[in-house]
């Protein structure tokens, strides 16, 4: 017998024998092709959703962070990484990251997944879905997104949205709401994100026009029979129930957070900037919005 | 049963069509890879022989049921030794080191290759270089076993060995250079002669 022979550990025939009447006692049979196929269909539909949605997390995360407050930093006296830290939108990111995850693991059980790096595989997918997600962007998925969560999801201005959070600050100088009636003197009430009512002040010709930094404001331009835009308010709390506003700006993402019943203004005590009750009594003439999104009122015919 | 006159003369691809018409041609494929599979499931465990086959019963029920799961991409060897590596794997994951006295015998050609490669002295005589390499073996860490066994003993090749273990082929070729690292720092302290 060979060197080569020796090393080898026959086995008798008694084996095939034994094998044989199991799979014939258990009745064992080869599982079905579809099985198989069922299972690699899901492997992929659950990697492509995964895609999907990280690209949706994508697009919402770059309209977030293309509306973010990193260029008034100054204006609300925090630095670049105060703003970064105060109004990144975690929860995108952390979403995003278990959504690679989830098509990391789905192409590594693909069928030929295994055969590529941890780094590529990774890299691969981040890189799928931001090119996805930067095209939802530009189709204004991210915005509709925000919209839809903004009106619906449970804590949006804590977690999916943190910047309306940040912006409900009146002791800091940071105050978000939609604007409730209008006064001949540039005053207004604001109607902030838990119905609470503060009486406005623009200080004197400080009410400045942020817009032109904001190239995303077209949208903000309003006829008469829209319901007023939320804004923010950069300026001081002088009482309970008043803030001076040195600036103020349009709000943006989060603003259809506003439209929920019981955060925003309630509709029977009119929410729009024409003829009220005070305009009246006051003998005042309801204001009008002039240009994109900043409010003027007119001038009342005594003055 | 379909018989076959010459079942050598066909594939393993061709085989696999034939038993997924007839099963009764499963034996074919048994007694293609039963003594192959016998001895890389004995070289990862040091199981007995009695152990040994009834892991291997387990795999030639496994590669039975998930036939039509064999994709012809790939090589049906890799396919099922993948399914025994696996098998091993969960079967054996608890045996911790065994006696060497059911280490399988390790062939010649094998045996020169490895200490070729490892850097052995090529005048140390080879039946102490056989004993010395399954002493190393059954010492080293599972993880650098499988990959020596699978390059040096059963004769793989990279994208075979990264098709069995189903790790990127960069992956192997790093852990089998570590493996052999591995080998050498236990050979030097066994006190066994390099090259260097």
């Amino acid at each position: 017998m060979s060197e080569e022979k020796k090393t080898m550990t026959p086995i008798a025939d008694i084996f095939d024998q034994k094998l044989l009447s199991k799979i014939k006692e258990e009745r064992i049979s080869p599982k079905p092709r579809w099985h198989f196929l069922l299972k690699n269909y899901v492997i992929w539909i659950i990697g492509s959703l995964a895609l999907l949605i990280g690209a949706g997390a994508v697009s919402v995360l770059t309209y977030l962070m293309t509306n973010n407050d990193l260029g008034i930093r100054h204006e609300i006296n925090k630095t670049w990484g105060e703003v970064l830290l105060l109004t990144l939108p975690y929860f995108w990111l952390i979403l995003l990251g278990l959504l690679v995850f989830v098509i990391y693991y789905n192409i590594k059980h693909t069928k030929r997944g295994y055969r590529y790096p941890l780094w590529s595989v990774l890299l691969a997918s981040i890189l799928a879905s931001i090119i996805l997600g930067e095209a939802l962007f530009l189709f204004g998925v991210g915005e509709k997104i925000d919209g839809i969560l903004g009106r619906r999801a449970p804590l949006y201005e804590f977690f999916i949205n943190p910047q309306l959070d940040f912006w409900s600050r009146p002791e800091e100088g940071r105050l978000v709401g939609v604007p409730l009636q209008f006064f001949g003197d540039e005053r207004f009430i604001l109607v902030d994100r838990d119905q609470k009512e503060w009486e406005i002040i623009p200080a004197s010709s400080t009410v400045e026009r942020f817009l032109e930094k904001r190239p995303f404001a077209p949208e903000m331009m309003l006829d008469e029979n829209e319901p007023l835009p939320p804004i923010r308010l950069i300026g001081k709390q002088i009482s309970e129930q008043e803030f001076t506003a040195e600036i103020i700006i349009p709000l943006l993402p989060g603003r259809a957070f506003f439209d929920r019943p019981g955060h925003g203004p309630n509709p029977s005590n009119g929410s729009r900037c024409l003829e009220n009750k005070n305009n009246k009594k006051n003998n005042e003439r309801p204001c009008v919005l002039e240009g994109e999104g900043t409010m003027r009122s007119h001038p009342s015919p005594n003055n | 049963m379909t018989h076959y006159n010459n079942p050598d003369s066909l594939n393993d691809a061709e085989l696999v069509k034939i038993i997924l018409t007839d099963q009764e041609n499963f034996l074919y494929l048994v007694n293609r890879y039963k003594d192959k599979l016998l001895n890389y499931i004995r070289r990862l465990t040091n199981a007995s022989l009695e152990e040994a086959e009834d892991t291997l019963q387990e795999v030639f029920i496994k590669v039975y049921l998930n036939l039509n799961d064999f994709n012809p991409d790939l090589k049906f060897s890799s396919w099922i030794y993948r399914i025994t590596h696996n098998q091993v794997i969960s079967r054996h994951r608890k045996i911790k080191a065994r006696p060497e006295g059911y280490m399988v015998d390790i062939e010649d050609q094998a045996a020169r290759n490895l200490a070729a490669d490892i850097d052995i002295v090529a005048a140390t005589d080879l039946t102490i270089l056989k004993q010395k390499i399954t002493t190393i073996l059954n010492q080293i860490a599972p993880k650098y076993r499988e990959i020596l066994v699978l390059k040096f003993l059963e004769e793989k090749n990279y994208q075979e060995i990264s098709d069995i273990l189903k790790k990127p082929a960069g992956t192997v070729a790093s852990q089998l250079n570590k493996a052999k690292q591995e080998f050498k720092r236990e050979l030097v302290k066994q006190k066994f002669i390099l090259n260097i």
